[in-house]
């Protein structure tokens, strides 16, 4: 990964992880209920960003690429996807960090770099 | 063309739906179930309507003139000529051609001047008072006297409105066209749509002066103010004639029944031509639907029909406006079906009416368990003429698999598009059409879509 990989990486993993939080209030309340055109147009803005990230192994779903807006997806629809989106995301991390002493660095173009980051997840949740 | 309960526009083709007009859309063999009540021009807040139906109350004391200087027999020409107006269409008559009031009754009217001392001096500023002092002077003769004395102008409302939405208007010779300034009766030569069966003219009424009921009624002057105000326990309850007779010569609580009327304006609406149910009662309907047995059991086919037509109709408003339900009966088994006018309102619609011809849509209700090939081939044999190749079957639950090969050979065979909702999908669309995320009309949208995406390339 380059520099500007980690920067694109970061923005939209926390992006996803925002909007994941809020459709999941609303997946809670009303799993089945539609979301509206405005909603979905921000969400794809989002999965296609995330899609030139996650290239080749890293990509969550064969085939899927975005929401169709003509589809109906649901509050819990778009919520499942974004759970796979993270995880996938989180891979991709998990694979590009090292750690030196107690903290975690980004590895940029094969070496480590001052950039941090946090413990991979699955790491922290053991 | 067989259009079900035709509208003007339907038989122009011309796409428009009754929420975005300002004008009641007239039908062709049938009036509007509704009248103009004077009194939501008075309480409008535009002065065009305020200025409207002051010239409605001038012309109308006019007639009190008349009498007071002894032209009585002119005044009378001129209240049995104002009493009914064909042209606007409205009320509840089937063949569209009133009756105008007989001598009698136009008499009775006019002696209000001579026997009513404040309406003798002063006048009506409420005409439609007359319900509560004469007999049989009913709410279609509110609405016709009004629209008569401000016919000119709608005249000029319906050119512009015809301009507006490309409505056909042709030459026409209205024989009954009242002249405010000379207040007399004439002929004028103008152009106007005309009714394609009869030929007659028609006028446009806007909506907003429609209800079903005047504002100052006979009903809500008895219940309201009457009961409450004159009549004491013990007393007998007077008949209409005794009612009638106790107003004439107690004009003054008439007068104060009206000023309360007044004092009420922000509680008199006009009345839309469609009204959608509320939410709460849209989720209680969903609700009976799904828990409804499939079958005829307790008369489940019945309460599946009414409830899914209460729903369907307000679901779909107001992409599609609602045309009527019919029955009709095929190998001696009873089918109920909601017919729709496709107005093109959206791409949806649009497409379909392009694709399949379909200028009226059908939804077919079936309360069964499972749909089989019969139900489709019985809706594929209705799809013709106004339909084109376009129908829906409102039914309980998934298509089997064999079925839904049925309908996908319909279409590679004939170009026929047969959609099936079930359970799920009403209960998406009442819960769209609750949290307003998205139009319910997107849900048969995304049907034909996975249909589309079903037929063969």
């Amino acid at each position: 990964m380059t520099e500007e990989d980690v920067n694109k990486f970061e923005k939209v993993q926390s992006q996803l992880e925002g909007l994941y939080k809020e459709i999941g209030i609303l997946s809670k309340k009303s799993p089945n209920d539609a979301v509206n055109k405005f909603k979905l147009k921000f969400i794809n803005q989002i999965l296609i960003q995330a899609n030139s990230i996650l290239t080749d192994l890293y990509l969550p779903l064969d085939g899927f690429e975005s929401f169709e807006e003509d589809d109906l997806p649901s509050n819990s629809d778009v919520t499942f996807i974004f759970e796979q989106y993270l995880n996938c995301l989180e891979k991709l991390r998990s694979d590009n960090v090292t750690q030196t002493n107690i903290r975690w660095y980004w590895i940029i173009d094969g070496e480590e770099s001052d950039i941090k980051t946090s413990e991979p997840k699955k790491l922290k949740n053991k | 063309m067989s259009i079900i309960r035709p509208r003007l526009s339907d038989f122009h083709n011309i796409p428009i739906t009754q929420e975005e007009v300002d004008f009641a859309i007239p039908f062709i063999d049938e009036d509007i179930p509704l009248y103009v009540d004077p009194f939501l021009l008075w309480k409008s807040p535009s002065m065009q309507d305020n200025s409207l139906h002051l010239s409605i109350t001038n012309s109308f004391n006019q007639l009190g003139y008349l009498v007071a200087s002894g032209k009585e027999k002119e005044a009378l020409d001129i209240i049995i000529r104002a009493s009914e107006c064909d042209e606007v269409g409205l009320g509840n008559s089937k063949t569209k051609a009133g009756k105008r009031i007989g001598e009698k009754l136009a008499l009775k009217i006019l002696n209000q001047f001579t026997s009513i001392p404040q309406i003798g001096k002063n006048g009506f500023i409420h005409f439609e008072e007359i319900q509560l002092l004469v007999d049989n002077f009913s709410k279609d003769r509110v609405s016709d006297i009004a629209c008569n004395f401000i016919q000119s102008f709608l005249v000029d409302y319906t050119i512009e409105q015809s301009e507006k939405y490309g409505i056909p208007i042709e030459k026409v010779k209205l024989t009954n066209l009242y002249n405010s300034k000379t207040n007399t009766f004439g002929e004028e030569e103008t152009h106007l749509p005309i009714n394609p069966d009869t030929k007659a003219p028609i006028i446009f009424t806007p909506k907003r002066w429609l209800k079903h009921i005047p504002w100052i009624n006979t009903d809500d002057y008895f219940n309201s103010y009457y009961i409450k105000n004159i009549y004491k326990e013990g007393d007998e309850i007077p008949d209409k004639i005794k009612l009638l007779n106790f107003n004439r010569q107690n004009y003054d609580m008439v007068q104060a029944y009206t000023a309360i009327k007044e004092k009420q304006i922000e509680n008199c609406k006009n009345d839309p031509l469609f009204n959608q149910i509320p939410i709460t009662s849209a989720k209680r309907k969903i609700s009976t639907i799904t828990k409804l047995p499939t079958g005829k059991t307790g008369n489940a086919d019945r309460k599946f029909e009414d409830n899914v037509c209460q729903l369907m109709t307000s679901l779909v408003y107001p992409h599609l406006d609602f045309a009527q339900e019919q029955s009709r009966t095929e190998s001696g088994v009873q089918i109920r079906d909601l017919i729709f006018y496709n107005n093109k309102s959206s791409d949806f619609l649009k497409e379909i009416y392009e694709t399949y011809n379909c200028k009226q849509i059908v939804m077919e209700l079936k309360n069964v368990k499972e749909v089989q090939q019969s139900h489709i081939l019985q809706l594929n044999r209705y799809l013709k003429e106004q339909f084109g190749g376009f129908g829906i079957i409102i039914a309980r639950n998934p298509v089997p698999k064999k079925v839904t090969k049925n309908i996908i050979d319909l279409w590679s065979a004939h170009r026929k598009c047969i959609l099936v909702l079930d359970d799920s999908d009403l209960k998406m669309m009442t819960q769209v059409f609750e949290s307003k995320q998205r139009d319910p009309i997107e849900v048969i949208k995304m049907k034909y879509i996975e249909f589309t995406r079903a037929c063969p390339s």
